[in-house]
């Protein structure tokens, strides 16, 4: 697993790739956390190349949502393959996250 | 078939396979092997490593143990069978079930592990036998009509 991340605007686009389960959910959340500035305005995470995201994975999306909210930025992700999909939709992370097909919708949605 | 004996250690793994991602690896292989789809190799590493993190996290109070994992493709079905000398942990009914409608404030961390055994696999059965925790999990390898 890595995180590269570029900026436009106030809007983080990180992606991550690979696999993230319980050997390295540590190490994704605390990349994820240096990636985000508290001027920023909005993450959106790519899923695109991530093959793999198990409990501790989603333990840290949902720290993160929280940690987010509350400094008022936006989160989204996009891009997720299909079984990783059906992993947000069985935790009830569908409901509480937004998630776009694409990183083009996931920007809109961000309004970047 | 394939089979991993690993014996945890205070929370560190160590096992017959260097680590978790090295069985994860034997399992697609075996998937590979067996013509799985993308998405069921998907659900069987992903049940399979949350089920044998839990052994790790608390079978055996930072205590060395084992636990073992057996992976057997039928024709129709693939079996995984968990075994571990543990304290009891009946996963079915002494896990409890997790909060899937909180809004992302209240919205408690953790418990998705078991729910993800349970949603994705056909049949999950445990029993307590001479000692073991033994858990047989059975899904189709094609999805029911």
């Amino acid at each position: 697993m890595a995180i590269s991340a570029e900026r436009a605007d106030g809007t983080v686009i990180a992606k991550a790739d690979g696999r993230i389960d319980s050997s390295n959910s540590r190490e994704f959340h605390s990349e994820l956390e240096a990636v985000v500035t508290d001027s920023d305005a909005a993450l959106v995470l790519d899923f695109e190349d991530l093959a793999y995201i198990s409990s501790a994975g989603m333990r840290v999306i949902l720290l993160t949502a929280k940690s987010l909210q509350k400094s008022g930025m936006k989160f989204v992700l996009c891009s997720m393959n299909d079984s990783i999909r059906e992993v947000f939709k069985i935790s009830g992370f569908d409901k509480i996250i937004d998630i776009h097909n694409s990183q083009v919708e996931a920007l809109a949605a961000v309004g970047a | 078939m394939l089979l991993l004996r690993a014996d945890t250690n205070g929370g560190q793994r160590r096992t017959g396979y260097e680590d978790l991602a090295d069985l994860v690896a034997s399992v697609e292989a075996l998937g590979e092997e067996d013509g799985w789809s993308g998405d069921l190799t998907f659900r069987i590493s992903l049940v399979i490593d949350e089920l044998v993190q839990n052994v790790v996290d608390y079978a055996y109070n930072d205590t060395p143990g084992d636990v073992e994992v057996a992976v057997t493709s039928r024709e129709e079905t693939v079996v995984i069978e968990i075994v571990d000398d543990g304290i009891p942990f009946d996963p079915l009914t002494d896990a409890a079930p997790p909060d899937l409608t909180s809004p992302i404030e209240s919205r408690p961390i953790g418990g998705l592990g078991v729910h993800f055994t349970k949603t994705l696999m056909d049949d999950v059965e445990y029993r307590r036998e001479s000692d073991q925790n033994r858990l047989k999990i059975v899904t189709r390898k094609r999805p029911s009509e």
